[in-house]
Order: C-alpha cells, then structure tokens, then sequence
C-alpha cells in the first residue's frame, strides 16, 4: 500500500497528470478514428518520449493503450466499425442496441462497464502481480503452445456460425502471420518474391482491410437510408440504460472483467481474445442466445468489460516479466528499454516508482475516462447524421492516413485494399474475419513456442503431454476441434424452402 | 455439382493455401537443431488445405440476401443496378487510393478520391464535392503530415504545397 501511494504521489504531479490526461485522451481520439489504432500512435509518439521522464513517457503511451478501449467502443457501436482490434466484438450487439434506437443507452452500459473493469483490473494488478508472475514464470514452451492452441479453438469453438469456417479462418489467420521473417532463424517466407513482404504483414493493413475498408463497400452496396437508422440523443439522461438494461448488464461485466484479466495475463492472449471469450460465454449462459448479434445487452456488456480488464491485465507479463502480451505493449516495452529500464520481475524491488507510477496512473486514467467518455460521446452520436457520401470519404482517407503511416509505405495500402476487397467476400460468405486477426496475433508466439518445444523433445509429440497443464489443454484442444469438425445438419429455413422448391 | 459462390469462395481458399504450401514447400521442414524456417507454413498449409476441401463439399449453401435479412453484408448479385454502379465507383475510387499513393501524393490522392466517391458515385453536387475534398486534404496533411509529423504519401504537389505555405509564413 505505501508503494502505492508512493505511485500516486508521482502521478499527482502536475506534468505527470498532464502527461497521464494527453494519453487518455489522444486514446479516446485514435479508438474513436477508425483506422488510427493504439499501435500506430503509440509508434508515432514513441520518438517524442525521447526526451521526456520515463515515468510520464510510460503513463502517456499506456494512457493511450488503455483509453483506446474506451474510444474504439464508440465507432464500433455507432458505425460498426472497430476503432482497434478488440472493438470488434462490440460491433455485434452494440451497433444492433444502436440500429434499435438505443445507442446512448448502448453507450453508456460500455463506459460504465469500461471504467468498472479497468478499475478492478488495476486492484488486480496492484494486488496479484508478484504470485501470478511466478505461476507464469512457470510455463515452458510446450505450457505456452498449448495455451495458444486451445485459445484459438476455444475462440473457433464459440464463434457464430460455422465451426470448420471458424478453423479455416484461423488456420488463414495462422498463414498470415507466418509471412516474412521466421521469427528463429529471420529467413524470409511466404513471401512470393515480394521485398515489401520479407518484413511480414503488418497488423494495422491487415485489421484496416479487413474491416476498415470491406466495410465502406459494404455501405456502397446497402440502401442510404440505413446510415440513418440511428437516432443522436442528447443531453446526459439518454445516455443511461434503463432498469432492465441495468439489470441484464451486471453480471456480465462482473464475469467479462475477471475473464478478461485472467486472459489479458497470457502472453499472446489480451484484449482481443478476453473479448471474444466473453460474448462466447455470455452467449452459452444466456437463456436467449438467440438474441445474439441482434442488440443483447449482455453481448455488449460482457466484452467491453473484458476489453478494459484485459488491456489492464496484458500490463502483468509485461511489467513483471518483461514479456509483451500484444504489440502495443511491445512497443511499450521498447519505450523502457530506450530510457534504460528493463521491465521484469526486479522492477518492483529495484524502480518501485516506476511499477507504481504507472499502476496508479491507472487508477487516476480510468477515473479522467470516464468523466471525458460520457459528456463528448453525445458529439460523437451525431457522426451518424452524417450522410454515406462524406463518411465514406472520410473512412477511407483516415484508413489511409492509419495504414501508410505505419510503414510509409504504398505497398501497405495496396495490402489493406486487397485486405478489404477478400473481406467484404469472406463477410458476405458467412466467415469470421474477427478469428484472422486473433489468429494473426497468436501465430509469432505460437510457433516460436511449438518450435521451441519440439526442438527442446528432438521432435517428439509427447512434449505436449508431459504435465498436467499441456494435457489439460491438448484435452480442450482435440475436443473443441473434433465437435468443429462434425457436420451438423442446418435446418431448412421456410423462407428459402418456398422460394426455391426445386433445391 | 453446382458452382454457388460460397463453393466459389471455399475454392478461392483452397488456392491460396495450396500457394502457400508451394512456398512453404522450398524451404527446409528440419533442421540439426530442431523445426525448420518451412515447418510450421507447412503444416498450417495443410491444415488450411484440408478444411478448404471439406469446406468446398460441405457448404452449398447461399447466405440470405440483403432484401430478406437486415444483418447480411449487402449482396452484389442482389443489388438493383443503381446500388451496383456506386458500388463500382466505390472500387474505382480504392484503385484510385493505391494508385495515388505511389504517383500522386497524399493531397491530390485524398482529393481525386473524395470526389470520385462524393460526385460520381454519391451524386452530390460539385460545390458541396469539392469543399470537402479540399478541406479533408487541408486537414489531412496540415493536421497529421505537418503538425503531429505522421508520414503521409509525399510527391511533388505536397512539396510544392509545403513550400508555398512556408513562403506564406504559414508554417
């Protein structure tokens, strides 16, 4: 506890809350701004940190990481279209909530569920770094394969739909990631002759494509009348769910958020798989599963408390082990190691200021988005007023803006166009494109870890059965898997079955 | 066997992952110290070769248009044909996009490609085109490329604004 007051004292100075309230609040901006992601601003912003302390430099780029959670809520809902990666989720009850004339109410439930699982996911992180930062210490390569494995099916398993297009979608997802340098012996692969891809393929072409720009041609073909489905509330009362939305959503922040910070601890795992995990579990609890993907409150409330809970507890490996969970927070881990500080199980003992400076940061930039979420969300509702023609416009030069200014590099926008064209067809064909980008995210630490297993046993499977932990997960694994790939025979729907006798 | 477009997209998929195997295939699977650069591509490969096939099989099945369902992604061969020619316009305008960065630079790409999707495909009258091509181009490279320094496509017209604004004592 006197750490952590010490870590609030260092925030409660004037340029460290300065620094903690740009953070947030350039988060906010760039998850609100679809296409402008956490990894490309935090990558922006990385060399302006050169010069500052490295406490506010960390507070600054985690504010960022963390307020994107609350920003990419808002795009997802009112224009179902991601701000970030774990927004994605959100777009499926939450724009439903909007299009039924709920999106304050919708709104509101994410904000309030943000801020309640962000906070917990900090007490969290005060609370249980040093004993969970062990236990993970204790996964081998063949621990962490395993867990990456059974992620992904489980994240196929509860996916809408089509099971086996939820495995090829991972197995492509998988493939994508594999893409330019093997990450052992940096020999490029999958390349097809292309230089510009002997670097891999970047995230941020990859999320935008995918969702970004298959979703303008998705508005390109839908009738102008629906942009304006939506109405804009005002004032702050509309904002607030109703008894029965109140009541619907508790509990499934509650449970998103202790999901979401036990998920967010697994290296590889995160925000974005947290997400996914909770809609599927809120969808199995719920008597009206079929109320899913149709504005269920439960739907919405479950992963954006996962999202919050995930992106707190993603900071555990990181700031006890030095291991990023993600790419943001591996760029966060190079903005310590430029300033000289090497983030792992010492930095609590060695530069507690640190550790705890950027804990209560936490504390005090969950409580600043709040109090800026709620108020400015009212000037985002109005985003919908705005007519297909200019928001359409718009998306696409804020996409490119987002993608070239990764890499600058034309060849990135090219990517994100084919990106989007093959997404709008997967979309259209009932695949899951949320499970390529999950899967994306998972390939480095996968294979690294499957490789390392296997170089570790001379090739022999076994490894992945050797303990109680690996068995416990291959068990999960070939179950999931196996269910996956049992057809299952679709009703006939009556609609299709009269309008098509002869089929 | 009928060729519907979910067997068409499943076949699709089948082909990238079979080029991606004929990659993966040209590097060594196992090496003295373990796993092969090619390993893990490879079984992937498969993998996504396998459910492909069994996709291509299985899923005969056409997803619901967008005149019956609210929720599907909008269908090309159910749009009447007015939905259809923004929906070309739309294409041309992302062709434009990548073009445009490679020759064009960041403020003529965002202007050619606003009014390609305001005026031709939107219908929006010139005015009302043209004011808002130029002020998301201004606010493009002035916010982003010049103030928070974020790199945009640059070729000679954005030099040859940038000189002209510091001529002007504008930045």
């Amino acid at each position: 506890m006197e750490n952590l007051m010490g870590g609030f004292a260092t925030v409660f100075q004037p340029a460290t809350l300065a620094y903690c309230f740009i953070g947030v609040f350039l988060g906010t901006v760039v998850g609100i701004l679809p296409g402008l992601g956490p990894l490309t601003t935090i990558a922006i912003l990385l060399p302006i940190t050169y010069k500052m302390d490295v406490t506010s430099a960390i507070i600054m780029l985690s504010g960022i990481y963390y307020g994107v959670a609350y920003g990419g809520t808002i795009t997802s809902v009112l224009m179902r279209i991601p701000g970030e990666a774990s927004s994605v989720v959100t777009c499926l009850d939450g724009y439903e909530m909007a299009r039924k004339g709920r999106a304050g109410a919708a709104l509101g439930i994410a904000a309030f569920g943000s801020f309640f699982a962000g906070t917990i996911g900090v007490v969290a992180i005060s609370y249980l770094s040093p004993p969970l930062s062990r236990w993970v210490l204790a996964f081998g390569p063949a621990e962490y394969a395993m867990v990456m494995l059974s992620g992904i099916s489980l994240v196929t398993y509860f996916s809408s739909g089509s099971k086996l297009k939820a495995l090829l979608m991972a197995a492509f997802g998988l493939l994508l990631g594999a893409v330019g340098s093997d990450p052992m012996a940096a020999t490029p692969r999958l390349t097809f002759g292309v230089f510009h891809l002997a670097g891999g393929i970047d995230l941020v072409p990859l999320a935008i494509g995918l969702f970004g720009i298959s979703e303008v041609l998705s508005m390109a073909l839908q009738k102008p009348e629906k942009m304006q489905v939506l109405a804009a509330p005002t004032g702050f009362l509309p904002f607030m769910p109703n008894r029965d939305e109140a009541r619907r959503s508790a509990a499934p922040v509650v449970r998103g958020t202790f999901l979401g910070f036990l998920v967010g601890l697994i290296p590889g795992g995160g925000a974005v798989l947290a997400t996914f995990l909770s809609y599927a579990m809120e969808r199995k609890l719920s008597k009206n599963p079929d109320e899913f993907g149709k504005g269920a409150v439960e739907g919405l409330a479950g992963p954006e408390a996962a999202n919050n809970a995930g992106t707190a507890g993603a900071f555990v490996p990181l700031l006890c082990m030095g291991v990023p969970a993600n790419a943001i927070t591996a760029l966060l881990l190079g903005a310590f190691m430029i300033h000289g500080v090497a983030p792992g199980p010492t930095i609590i003992e060695r530069q507690p200021e640190i550790f705890w400076g950027v804990v209560a940061s936490m504390y005090v930039g969950n409580v600043m988005l709040l109090i800026l979420n709620l108020p400015l969300v009212g000037l985002f509702v109005r985003i919908l007023e705005v007519p297909r023609a200019w928001l359409a416009s718009i998306i696409l030069i804020v996409c490119l803006v987002g993608v070239y200014s990764t890499n600058s590099a034309a060849m990135d926008v090219l990517l994100a166009v084919l990106f989007g064209v093959v997404g709008y067809i997967l979309r259209r064909y009932g695949y899951d494109l949320g499970i390529v980008i999950l899967a994306y995210v998972l390939g480095g630490v996968f294979e690294r870890s499957l490789r390392q297993a296997l170089a570790i046993s001379d090739g022999d499977l076994a490894i992945f059965v050797s303990s109680p932990l690996t068995i416990t997960f291959a068990v999960i694994t070939a179950v999931l898997v196996i269910i996956a790939m049992i057809p299952r025979r679709a009703s006939p729907k009556p609609a299709q079955a009269t309008s098509t006798p002869t089929r | 066997m009928r060729m519907t477009g979910s067997r068409w997209t499943a076949l699709g998929l089948l082909v990238a992952a079979a080029a991606a195997y004929w990659q993966a295939s040209l590097l060594p699977r196992w090496g003295f110290d373990g796993p092969g650069t090619g390993f893990y591509p490879q079984v992937i490969a498969i993998i996504a070769m396998v459910l492909a096939v069994v996709m291509f099989f299985v899923d005969n099945e056409e997803p619901s248009s967008s005149v019956d369902d609210d929720n599907a992604v909008p269908r090309y061969g159910h749009a009447r044909p007015e939905e259809r020619r923004v929906f070309h316009i739309y294409l041309l305008a992302l062709a434009l996009l990548v073009a445009g960065c490679w020759w064009a630079g960041f403020v003529v790409t965002s202007i050619v490609v606003v009014i390609t999707i305001m005026r031709f495909a939107e219908r929006v009258n010139w005015r009302a085109s043209l004011i808002t091509a130029f002020s998301v181009a201004a606010v493009g490279q002035i916010g982003f490329g010049w103030l928070l320094n974020v790199s945009l496509p640059e070729k000679a017209p954005d030099l040859a604004l940038r000189t002209l604004m510091r001529s002007a004592g504008l930045l």
